[in-house]
């Protein structure tokens, strides 16, 4: 058995699957090489164009060191170690053996199959760049590269997953991100040992100090250009491989309430825009809560003459207001579940079915009344103004629905209360949860609720402890 | 640091504003009449006296109150002195959580609900009070937006009903009995003490003592004004007004159109009123930590907790005796704990810088 024959059984005996395939092939002066590579994630033209055709002119006595000159592939690695060619070969690489040699040369063949740069489906902008991230890592850590060219941008890959070995991209600026936050990162997924990484939340679960939390820890960002503004103001940026959707870390909440294109339109308007998100979501969250609280408990609460109109609705209801709501709630949740799962072209026929079938004829029939649809239908419509933020606020929706109707306006008082005490001391890598409002923070507080104009957002968050803090100069002095 | 000037500032502005909405109102109305502003002058005025007095000692000592104890008087002194402190906060949130369950029961419901209604919020005060000066720190600045904006609601919706000149003329009510009004509810005054819990846990700059003896005077300025809103509302009735930030925005003219906007605005307010309940507790909390050396915060919060809700279901039904009883002898408590001590504290420390 010759020694090509021998490594490559090797290979073969651990990866026994039928798509890992050998390609044999002989130089002109009678060398054995061999390609081993997985089908479908390798692309094999390159290996003919790389490998095969340098290798024509390769003697029988040529020495692994001609072999390594003739291979002109910009990603080159050499190993002797059978492992580091399984590795490889999983990743989706190409490894040529040579006869004779117990080195062997690792061709970067990768091109796992991916779709096309699309516009996100839930941060779209009408104004500013439209391209977002992909499946593939290394597209998507292009896209960042193509926007940041800055020498000090570091991306740092490690690989996590016992079974899957997924690619992790650890994405910052040195000299801008605080010291030992990416080390505290790389540390943190690398303590995790699960068998596969589908997704960028299983990191988000990961890197969370409390996974268990109803408030997330990390930021998620599906557009280059916003991940990119994150890790230039002093953060650190994590990409998956498999996942369209970045993360970023330290997070604060306020974070979700920013959209890429307040930073593109104007700044008076970007303000309206992000007071109006703050009152929706407060809205969304408490409108359904104060309805059954108000009818159960606070009559006083409604006006006199909407008081007339609801109280003409509500006669002949079968159902308590807060039941009344409960279902209601939860018919939209359905809706909203299955509208999301459906195939496109049921859609339309889930769309009549709950718009007239349900509410229509609910209402009709007297099950249900038309304030109890309104308010949910508007606090549905209030709560997808700030969609990042939207996991949270649905589920607390539920409960402060829950405690108002039994508890009424004073449970949801205290609720809102406990919320406050815990999140005061709650914090993402040591940045506060509701900075910059809690700790207050004063230069910060132009990116909050109000959106200053560039001019006044000179500094980097001070809240996000940076090394470099100046982000803008202006030679002007404007 | 644990927590910030700016943080003790906004305690001193919002937190005392927000405790002494509720009853201190009607209950000056009763002692010293149309001159009730007076009578709440004499207390902040001593107040802030003693505020000053104990922001200018953080000056003089980067230590906390406990160490400057212990250096001059020993650790056991420093640990009675302290355990004494706990009991005081404890004393001091009697009183007001009953006001707060009366004060729910009456504004949050149609009809008297049962009392279990408001035991929710000992899981509240259990959680917050378990938490350290950074929670309360931070509560604080939460609640400053929260503050500004609702008192600024209600009060534009009170002004219009408020008749000045029924605070005229001045001076009218004996002078003993405007002092004995201010000492009858001088329970709604622990501000020095909290700021002596504080020494040593933030960072004292220059004019720093200026700056909180400002922010406890503004605080004692939006009380003033509110006070004078609701006598001017409700002059020779006001003290049988109970809660009385209920009752100044009721006669506002658009409430029927747009409904009780100003109960909204009360609701929202009440979360500024339990952050204001809570930091006694967290005080209380504190002081039983330090002096008993006992690394559990949260067990300490679960025990002054249990004792609170004790009380409140033993004396359910004696609010107007436990009121009684607070207007009759609590006030020597408070001024000891509040005047005499960081007065002393100070003398502490001078002896110990001659030494």
């Amino acid at each position: 058995m010759t020694s090509l024959d021998k490594n490559v059984g090797a290979v073969k005996k651990v990866l026994t699957s039928e798509d890992v395939l050998v390609f044999e092939f002989i130089s002109a002066g009678g060398k054995k090489f061999a390609a081993v590579y997985a089908d479908d994630i390798c692309d094999k033209n390159m290996i003919g164009e790389l490998a095969v055709k340098p290798l024509r002119d390769v003697k029988k006595g040529d020495g692994f060191d001609k072999v390594r000159m003739l291979l002109a592939s910009p990603e080159f690695k050499e190993s002797n170690k059978i492992r580091d060619a399984i590795k490889e070969i999983s990743d989706g690489n190409a490894v040529v053996f040579v006869d004779g040699e117990s080195d062997f040369c690792i061709l970067g063949l990768k091109k796992p199959p991916a779709r096309a740069i699309t516009e996100p489906p839930t941060q779209i902008a009408v104004s500013g760049p439209r391209e977002g991230f992909i499946e593939d890592i290394k597209t998507n850590s292009g896209l960042v590269r193509k926007r940041i060219k800055s020498p000090a941008l570091q991306i740092k890959q490690i690989k996590s997953g016992k079974r899957s070995d997924t690619n992790i991209a650890i994405v910052y600026i040195e000299g801008v991100c605080p010291k030992g936050l990416p080390e505290r990162v790389e540390k943190e997924i690398a303590e995790n040992k699960i068998d596969i990484i589908p997704d960028s939340s299983y990191v988000s679960s990961f890197i969370s100090k409390r996974p268990r939390s109803l408030f997330k820890r990390c930021a998620s960002a599906e557009k280059p250009d916003v991940f990119c503004a994150k890790v230039c103001e002093g953060r650190v940026g994590i990409l998956v491989d498999g996942s369209p959707i970045a993360l970023t870390v330290p997070y604060m909440i306020v974070e979700d309430f920013q959209t890429s294109e307040d930073y593109y339109t104007n700044s008076y308007r970007a303000t309206v825009l992000r007071i109006i998100r703050a009152i929706s979501v407060l809205i969304g969250m408490f409108l359904p809560a104060i309805y059954v609280s108000a009818q159960l408990f606070k009559i006083q609460l409604i006006p006199f003459r909407l008081l007339l109109k609801i109280s003409s609705s509500v006669q002949g209801i079968p159902l308590s207001p807060s039941i009344e709501m409960f279902l209601t709630l939860l018919v939209l949740e359905v809706l909203n579940e299955a509208s999301i799962r459906m195939p496109k072209y049921v859609g339309l026929a889930l769309s009549v079915v709950g718009a007239l079938v349900l509410g229509d004829t609910a209402v009709k029939a007297g099950i249900i009344s038309t304030p109890a649809i309104i308010i949910i239908a508007f606090s549905a419509i209030c709560l997808y103004t700030v969609p990042d933020f939207a996991e949270t606020t649905t589920t607390l929706r539920w409960i402060f629905l829950i405690i108002a109707g039994s508890i009424g306006p004073f449970g949801v008082v205290v609720l809102s209360a406990f919320l406050i005490g815990y999140l005061v001391t709650e914090n993402s890598y040591g940045t506060p949860l509701l900075a910059p409002f809690a700790p207050l923070v004063k230069g910060d507080l132009y990116d909050s609720v109000v959106k200053a104009n560039m001019y006044s957002l000179k500094n980097r968050p001070g809240a996000l402890r940076v090394g470099d803090k100046v982000r803008f100069k202006n030679e002007n002095k404007r | 640091m644990k927590i910030s000037v700016r943080q003790i500032c906004f305690i001193l502005i919002f937190y005392t504003a927000a405790s002494k909405f509720l009853q201190y109102p009607p209950m000056l109305s009763a002692y010293s009449g149309r001159d009730l502003l007076f009578s709440a002058l004499f207390g902040f005025a001593a107040d802030c006296a003693a505020i000053w007095a104990v922001a200018f000692l953080s000056s003089r000592t980067d230590k906390t109150f406990y160490e400057l104890l212990k250096d001059n008087l020993g650790t056991v002194a420093a640990r009675i002195v302290y355990g004494f402190f706990a009991a005081f906060f404890i004393l001091i949130t009697i009183l007001p959580l009953f006001e707060q369950k009366q004060f729910v029961h009456a504004v949050f419901y149609d009809t008297t609900p049962p009392m279990w209604v408001f035991l929710p919020v000992f899981l509240f005060l259990v959680y917050v009070s378990s938490k350290g000066f950074t929670n309360i720190g931070r509560c604080a600045e939460v609640c400053m937006p929260i503050f500004i904006l609702m008192t600024i609601a209600l009060y534009a919706m009170s002004f219009g009903e408020a008749k000045f000149s029924n605070l005229l003329p001045l001076f009218k009510t004996p002078l003993p009995q405007i002092l004995g009004g201010s000492l009858r509810t001088s329970y709604y005054f622990a501000e020095p003490a909290y700021l002596l819990m504080f020494m040593g846990h933030y960072k004292y700059k220059k004019h720093d003592a200026a700056k909180l003896t400002l922010s406890y005077a503004a605080g004692a300025v939006i009380v003033l004004v509110f006070l004078a809103l609701f006598y001017g509302i409700y002059a020779g009735i006001a003290s049988s007004r109970q809660f009385a930030i209920t009752k100044t925005a009721l006669f506002f003219s658009a409430t029927e159109m747009v409904g009780r906007i100003d109960l909204l605005a009360l609701y929202v307010l009440e979360t500024v009123m339990l952050f204001a309940l809570v930091l006694n507790i967290q005080l209380a909390v504190h002081c039983i930590k330090t002096c008993s050396d006992f690394e559990y915060p949260e067990i300490i919060s679960l025990c002054v907790n249990a004792v609170l809700l004790i009380i409140l279901t033993v004396f359910n039904h004696d609010y107007t005796a436990i009121r009684r009883f607070y207007a009759g002898w609590v006030w020597i408590a408070v001024i000891l704990f509040t005047i005499v001590i960081p007065a002393a504290a100070w003398l502490l420390k001078r002896r110990r810088d001659e030494t």
